[in-house]
């Protein structure tokens, strides 16, 4: 493919993966949550495609196809039906009011940007060039882990930092060693089965999953 | 004697004889002979500064036998001008007004004249010495000023308090940073200061540049240094308070675009940086806190806070673009802001008439008390309508083109090459359009409670309207903002002579215009006012012809509101100005923290029945209790500790003048 | 064919189809809701009804209830003749400023509002309070949008922008752009009071937002407002499509090329409209206090637009 439409390609993806993240921290609804880390899932597959098209190599697009299928797929799957099975699906109000979250979330990204200048500029091409937005997207997966009350929701943080960490390596190496995904895969979905279990404990326990409930422990 | 000297002359005889004549004139006589000499003073400094600004001609003079030891060094060039050609039109008009107000004492009618020479003069000082002894002038007549009232209102000298130990603070810092100016260059002229920056180690020009920038900036009324401007504007007779707001804070901006880039020569771009900073959160706070402000003063107040900071957002802007070496950018911010200077002097120097106007005639400031005045004072109402229009930016009124200037500026900044600029241009156009939109929904409140739908108090309903001379100051008013607006091209050549003095930004000419169309050279855009105005215009008479043709223009009927079936309209069920900020207060309720307060008061016979409920609701400037009351606290504990030398014993004091004998020997030996 | 006839024509034109827009919004909805709704054309024979009637004024008001109509309606007007709609040569010419159109709407809404402070009643006021609310929180996402697309072009004039999207087609598909279309998006519903943000057909007063501040307009002036509030929707999807989706434009002034380009816009904005409809149907309205976040979102789309443009190109 031409040049610029690579380019463009590159950045449509990425800025999927980067406005998904700013939909996590916008909505309030645990389903339209996790339903918007699905599609990140699908578009950071599409970045790994649009890298093996135009490398055309063949293992980009392999684990583009892992990243549809655990990350897509699998995890969001596993978080719904913990939030479907529980009683509530909305998170209550966060510590930081949602308008000030999404302009907390703008600066994140300007911080982003301003201190990965010197690594885009040591090779300047339409990959690296989108770079700080896999970085934003791991200080926005901080963020959201700081400033939500509901387990869910610190577990969807936790898994846009992973998202951003693979946006990155995607971008930068062009892609990772199948090897080093599948053993992240693998990781991931074991933290998400451990997570399962530990939310039944919670709700049996505290009827919820509030995690300010879990400040009683320490008395 | 040139014209400008002349003119200058004219004006220092014509503001002495006012102020003699108030203090020595019978009652009956001093309001109009006053009035006259003040309003000849202005014209004068207005003919004199629009001259400097025609022909480009600086004026200077010297008059060593006016001050001893220093002498008093005059010099009105361009930039200095545009404050005073500011200064004047708002003196002309506050002067016709004072004519018909009702001034609180002799000496109140007596110092304004005084007031408006120091404000005319300070622009034209160049020496040190010139330049702080008008500044002092203008702070100790404003400070009388402010507590003119103090005998109606305990308020007043609360006011007076803060703003003279604020001014007088602000007075130290500036003297601090300009007497180390003038200590590494040798002299106390402001050309010698110029020849000398140059010279300067980074480190003192950094450190001239901080404090008279706090200096200044606490005159302006940037945040945080901004508790003196709400308490102060209210306070002052009115006509005083649309010269503080209109022409007194201005020259805190002429102070930090005089010495920044004027005298040192412009600076590195953290200089700017912090001007576009203090700038952004000027303008947001003072917004936010205008936009909760029930009292129609307070709020007109913290509107001066939320333009200075836009001024200050230009001025910083273009001192970013000059350090990155964008000098046409550089010089479209300044314009932007010497622009905004002009218009907001016009536009809120008319809002504070009003203000003024209202409480002359009802007696009370509280938006929530007023209402249905647009019917029994007509022409306060519809001036008033057309500073607030003016000052929410829309066109066809002058407060939009200054503002689309700066806009400008901002958006053209466009340097991949920068990440700071790339950073903070974009959160410097959010910010300048969220006060956008916030000063729309304030001065909507402002006019709409204040003057539309039925009056809220008896003395609202009682109003009448103020003499011919308040009319006539607000008329003319209200005309140059029209003015201004529709043909900002007149001033297009005096703001390009005016930038062009400092050498920091100087680029040619920023502005291009034919009579039409205000376009910007070296950046892509253009506008035309009289062309939107008469698109306006011509669309109304098009629109009424075609409604006359289709018989839709007949003679209206007036009838019952409909207000959803209810049967009687009274005004308890009006919205009120509180009710009407309500919901962006509740927005922005993070950064306000508004207190409330409810008091339910039970009946005597069972807990269940409630008698009466008292609500109570109040925004704190947050500056005030968490910067300054820790202050106040320091400062009061340290007086008390301080408390402890002073134990009445003789010897102990001799003994202090002893000690400090001795040690001067020894140091100064 | 000299400018000012083109604008005349672009303000005639948009006049007259503007209420044919609304009718079909709201004849695609009735449609998808199993409905047979109201005929497109109606909203132009509620005008006509309306024009015939008596001018009646509530007694307390003053000049500001009555210009307010005009106000709005001619700088909704004016905003008509100087948006590149049929071509890019326009009236203004150089002068046609995109900030100037936000700021001309900007005029309409405060008169508007100042029309519902006027009378006095409890509803006018609310939908004042509320309609000035959403209008300044609305403003940043406005004029980063402008500034987004500005950069591109290189000036903020209408014209230029949409000649540089001419030029570069290609540009429409970059990620700015994409974000700047999204936020504009937004703040078109947010502004022209439609779902989620404000229902235009509610009859509940406590829910109105928009209708709140003209209950108390009757007769020819309730027209004007009507007529007013139908070409602020049209004007809005014109923009949206003539800044992002140019193509079909005319670039001069000849006859034939200016009537291709009104039908080119009738045609791109009548998509619109339909787009329009099918979204409300899915779109449940909002909460008054969820609407800041809402506006906050299309806000961070816009900066982030900006900044990609900064850091991408």
């Amino acid at each position: 493919m031409t040049e610029t439409a690579y380019a463009q390609l590159l950045d449509l993806g990425a800025g999927l993966v980067l406005v998904c993240a700013f939909v996590v921290v916008w909505r309030r609804g645990l389903v339209a949550i996790v339903r918007a880390l699905a599609v990140q899932g699908f578009a950071l597959a599409a970045v790994a495609v649009v890298l093996g098209v135009h490398q055309h190599a063949l293992e980009p697009v392999v684990v583009a196809a892992l990243v549809v299928a655990v990350k897509g797929v699998a995890v969001p799957r596993v978080l719904l039906r913990v939030v479907r099975s529980g009683g509530e699906a909305r998170e209550s109000d966060p510590l930081i009011n949602i308008p000030t979250s999404l302009v907390g979330a703008a600066v994140l990204t300007l911080v982003a940007y301003a201190t990965t200048r010197g690594v885009v500029a040591v090779s300047p091409s339409p990959a690296t060039r989108a770079i700080p937005i896999g970085l934003a997207v791991v200080l926005i997966g901080f963020f959201v882990l700081a400033s939500r009350r509901k387990a869910i929701t610190q577990v969807v943080g936790f898994l846009l930092i992973d998202n951003g960490i693979a946006l990155v390596a995607f971008l930068a190496t062009a892609g990772l060693p199948l090897v080093v995904e599948l053993g992240a895969a693998l990781d991931l979905l074991l933290a998400v089965l451990v997570l399962q279990v530990l939310a039944a404990r919670m709700r049996t326990k505290f009827g919820g999953l509030d995690l300010d409930q879990l400040q009683e422990l320490r008395d | 004697m040139s014209f400008v000297g002349a003119c200058i002359f004219t004006a220092c005889v014509a503001g002495v004889l006012a102020c003699a004549a108030g203090l020595a004139l019978p009652a009956r006589w001093s309001a109009p002979v006053v009035g006259a000499l003040s309003t000849v003073m202005a014209a004068a400094g207005l003919a004199g500064g629009v001259a400097v600004l025609a022909t480009g001609h600086v004026w200077a003079g010297r008059f060593p036998s006016v001050l001893p030891l220093a002498g008093v060094e005059l010099s009105l060039d361009p930039l200095g001008a545009i404050f005073v050609v500011a200064t004047a039109a708002v003196a002309i008009a506050a002067s016709v007004y004072g004519v018909g107000y009702a001034a609180p004492s002799r000496a109140a009618r007596a110092l304004v004249p005084l007031f408006v020479l120091s404000l005319l003069l300070v622009p034209a000082a160049a020496s040190v010495t010139t330049f702080v002894a008008l500044w002092e002038v203008m702070a100790l007549t404003s400070l009388l000023l402010v507590a003119a009232e103090h005998r109606h209102r305990p308020e007043a000298r609360d006011a007076a308090v803060w703003y003279g130990v604020m001014t007088h603070a602000g007075l130290v810092v500036i003297l601090l940073g300009l007497v180390l100016f003038a200590g590494h260059a040798g002299g106390e002229s402001f050309t010698a200061l110029r020849a000398a920056a140059g010279e300067m180690s980074p480190l003192v020009r950094s450190t001239v540049f901080v404090l008279t920038f706090v200096g200044f900036a606490s005159k302006a009324g940037a945040v945080p240094l901004h508790v003196w401007l709400p308490r102060a504007h209210p306070e002052a007779p009115s006509h005083v308070s649309a010269l503080m707001s209109g022409a007194m804070v201005k020259l805190g901006v002429y102070g930090i675009v005089r010495v920044g880039f004027d005298l040192l020569g412009g600076g590195p771009r953290w200089w700017g940086l912090v001007v576009l900073a203090v700038g952004m959160v000027s303008a947001l706070f003072g917004i936010l806190h205008a936009l909760v402000s029930s009292d129609l003063k307070r709020l007109l107040a913290y509107s001066t806070t939320e333009n200075v900071g836009l001024i200050l957002i230009g001025v910083g802007a273009a001192g970013v673009s000059a350090a990155g070496g964008s000098r046409t950018l550089a010089a479209v911010a300044m314009a932007a802001a010497l622009l905004h200077v002009i218009n907001h002097a016009l536009f809120k120097g008319l809002l504070f008439l009003g203000a003024g106007s209202v409480v002359s005639a009802t007696g009370t400031r509280d938006l929530d008390r007023l209402g249905g005045l647009v019917r029994s004072m007509p022409v306060t109402g519809a001036t008033f309508a057309v500073g607030a229009l003016a000052i929410m930016a829309l066109p066809p009124f002058n407060g939009f083109v200054s503002e689309w200037l700066l806009l400008q500026s901002l958006v053209h900044s466009v340097s991949s090459t920068s990440a700071t600029l790339a950073v903070t241009m974009p959160v410097a156009v959010a910010v300048v359009a969220l006060t956008g939109g916030l000063a729309a929904a304030t001065f909507v409140k402002a006019f709409g409670t204040g003057f539309l739908a039925l009056p809220r108090s008896p003395a609202a309903a009682d109003a009448r309207e103020v003499p011919p001379s308040m009319q006539a100051a607000m008329i003319a008013l209200a005309g140059g903002c029209v003015a201004l607006g529709v043909a900002p091209t007149v001033l297009g050549g005096a703001l390009d002579r005016a930038v062009g003095v400092l050498a920091a930004v100087r680029d040619g000419s920023p502005l291009r215009h034919d009579g039409v169309t205000l376009s910007l050279s070296g950046i892509r855009g253009s506008l035309s006012p009289l062309m939107v105005a008469s698109g306006l215009v011509v669309g109304a008479v098009v629109l009424l012809g075609a409604l006359r043709a289709v018989g839709a223009r007949g003679p209206r009927r007036r009838a019952e509101n409909w207000g959803c079936g209810r049967s009687v309209q009274t005004a308890r069920m009006e919205y009120t100005a509180t009710s009407f900020a309500e919901p962006l207060q509740r927005v922005f309720d993070d950064v306000l923290r508004p207190d409330h307060d409810v008091d339910v008061s039970h009946r005597a016979e069972s807990r269940y029945y409630v008698e009466a409920v008292a609500y109570r609701t109040a925004v704190r400037d947050a500056f005030e209790t968490h910067a300054y009351a820790p202050v106040l606290r320091a400062v009061r504990w340290w007086g008390r500790a301080a408390r402890r030398l002073q134990n009445g014993s003789v010897h102990r004091y001799l003994a202090y003048a002893f000690v400090a004998l001795i040690v001067v020997l020894v140091v100064a030996r | 064919m000299s400018r000012a006839v083109v604008g005349f024509l672009q303000v005639v034109v948009l006049v007259a189809g503007a209420p044919i827009l609304a009718g079909l919004v709201r004849k695609v909805r009735a449609r998808l809701e199993g409905r047979a709704g109201p005929p497109i054309a109606q909203p132009w024979r509620d005008l006509r009804k309306l024009l015939g009637k008596e001018r009646i004024v509530p007694e307390h008001t003053s000049w500001v209830f009555a210009v307010a109509p005009l106000v709005v309606m001619c700088s909704v007007g004016l905003v008509a003749a100087i948006v590149p709609f049929a071509s890019t040569r326009t009236p203004f010419g150089s002068a046609g400023d995109l900030f100037a159109v936000v700021y001309l709407l900007l005029l309409g809404t405060v008169f508007l509002a100042l029309g519902g402070l006027d009378p006095g009643t409890a509803f006018g006021g609310m939908g004042a309070s509320r309609e000035m609310t959403l209008a300044a929180l609305a403003e940043p996402t406005v004029l980063l949008a402008v500034f987004a697309l500005s950069v591109p072009a290189g000036s903020s004039n209408l014209s230029a922008i949409v000649a540089a999207t001419l030029a570069h087609p290609a540009r429409v598909a970059t990620l700015q752009s994409v974000l700047a279309l999204a936020a504009f998006a937004v703040v078109t519903l947010a502004e022209c009071g439609r779902l989620p943000v404000d229902n235009p057909s509610t009859h509940l007063e406590l829910t109105m937002i928009h209708e709140a501040m003209v209950l108390e307009y009757a007769g020819p002036d309730l027209a004007l407002v009507e007529l007013a509030s139908a070409m602020r929707l049209a004007v809005f999807a014109g923009l949206l499509a003539n800044l992002f989706f140019p193509w079909g434009i005319a670039t001069t002034t000849s006859p034939l090329e200016v009537v291709l380009g009104m039908a080119a816009l009738a045609g791109k904005v009548a998509c619109l409209g339909v787009a329009l409809a099918v979204f409300e149907v899915f779109v449940a309205k909002l909460r008054l206090f969820r609407v800041p976040e809402l506006l906050a979102a299309s806000f961070v789309l816009a900066f982030l637009a900006v900044t990609a443009s900064f850091f991408l190109t």
